[in-house]
């Protein structure tokens, strides 16, 4: 973790890098996975201009109140099957999120999602949850910067 | 809590020794002796660690006993640490449906 903050998400998937990278890049694809449980994306919510300086957006609609949040980002680099970033300038202050795929020996795919520039990001999400205080969730959080999920 | 703030805070939490420390005032309030001990550090070095921590508001030093025992403030550390899980919340959640979908996907060519 730098001074600007960073988070680190790995993963392995069971999936070649150029099935993963084309999950990760294909509307038709991001439509089945983007939303997290409890939201849909929208095919016709989804822009992807696979291209440096090309556009990358998805709405997220709330499943239960039909909320949405729709992240617009930049696409910086686009190399596949090895490496995607993008910059989130509008919403987000400028984070900036790079996933790269690294093909291990067994066929398996390590996904590894490295985001700079996050308190940024943060300031509109602190806002809208406003500030609770309990030490169970400073120890989640040292358990967090334990794990490695800010390095 | 202002972007800069959480700058602050960010830093001041990427120190493993600043994490001891908070990890040791999250079990009770301790002077900088007590804080210093544990670390074969000098008391100096570690009044610096606590400098950075009272900047970002991680820690509150109390002013009127003369030992100025340290305590922690955990107010921004939740903000952030709220935020943080909710983060990789949805970033484990999108991998774990990136993972069925590419069941489905397989099962349907081997189908």
């Amino acid at each position: 973790m730098t001074d600007t903050g960073e988070l680190t998400y790995r993963r392995v998937h069971d999936a070649p890098p150029e099935l993963l990278f084309d999950c990760m890049t294909t509307p038709a694809h991001l439509t089945r996975f983007w939303g997290p449980t409890g939201t849909t994306t929208p095919l016709d919510g989804i822009v992807v201009d696979l291209r440096p300086g090309g556009a990358f957006e998805t709405t997220m609609v709330n499943d239960s109140d039909g909320s949405t949040y729709t992240m617009r980002a930049v696409y910086v680099e686009v190399e596949r099957p090895h490496r995607l970033v993008w910059v989130e300038a509008e919403s987000h202050g400028g984070m900036r999120t790079t996933v790269t795929f690294t093909a291990l020996r067994d066929g398996r795919t390590e996904v590894v999602t490295h985001q700079t520039n996050v308190p940024a990001a943060f300031r509109s999400a602190a806002a809208r949850a406003g500030f609770q205080t309990s030490l169970d969730r400073f120890a989640a959080y040292l358990k967090i910067l334990d794990e490695g999920g800010t390095t | 809590m202002t972007t800069d703030e959480l700058s602050l805070v960010f830093a001041a939490l990427a120190d493993p020794t600043r994490r001891a420390i908070l990890e040791r005032l999250a079990r009770g309030d301790a002077t900088v002796n007590q804080l210093a001990e544990p670390f074969a550090m000098s008391q100096q070095a570690v009044s610096k660690h606590i400098k950075v921590l009272e900047k970002a508001r991680l820690v509150q030093r109390t002013r009127s006993a003369q030992s100025r025992p340290c305590a922690l403030d955990a107010v921004r550390l939740d903000a952030a640490a709220g935020w943080i899980a909710e983060h990789r919340r949805v970033w484990a959640d999108r991998y774990d449906r990136l993972d069925e979908h590419i069941a489905q996907l397989r099962g349907r060519d081997s189908g």
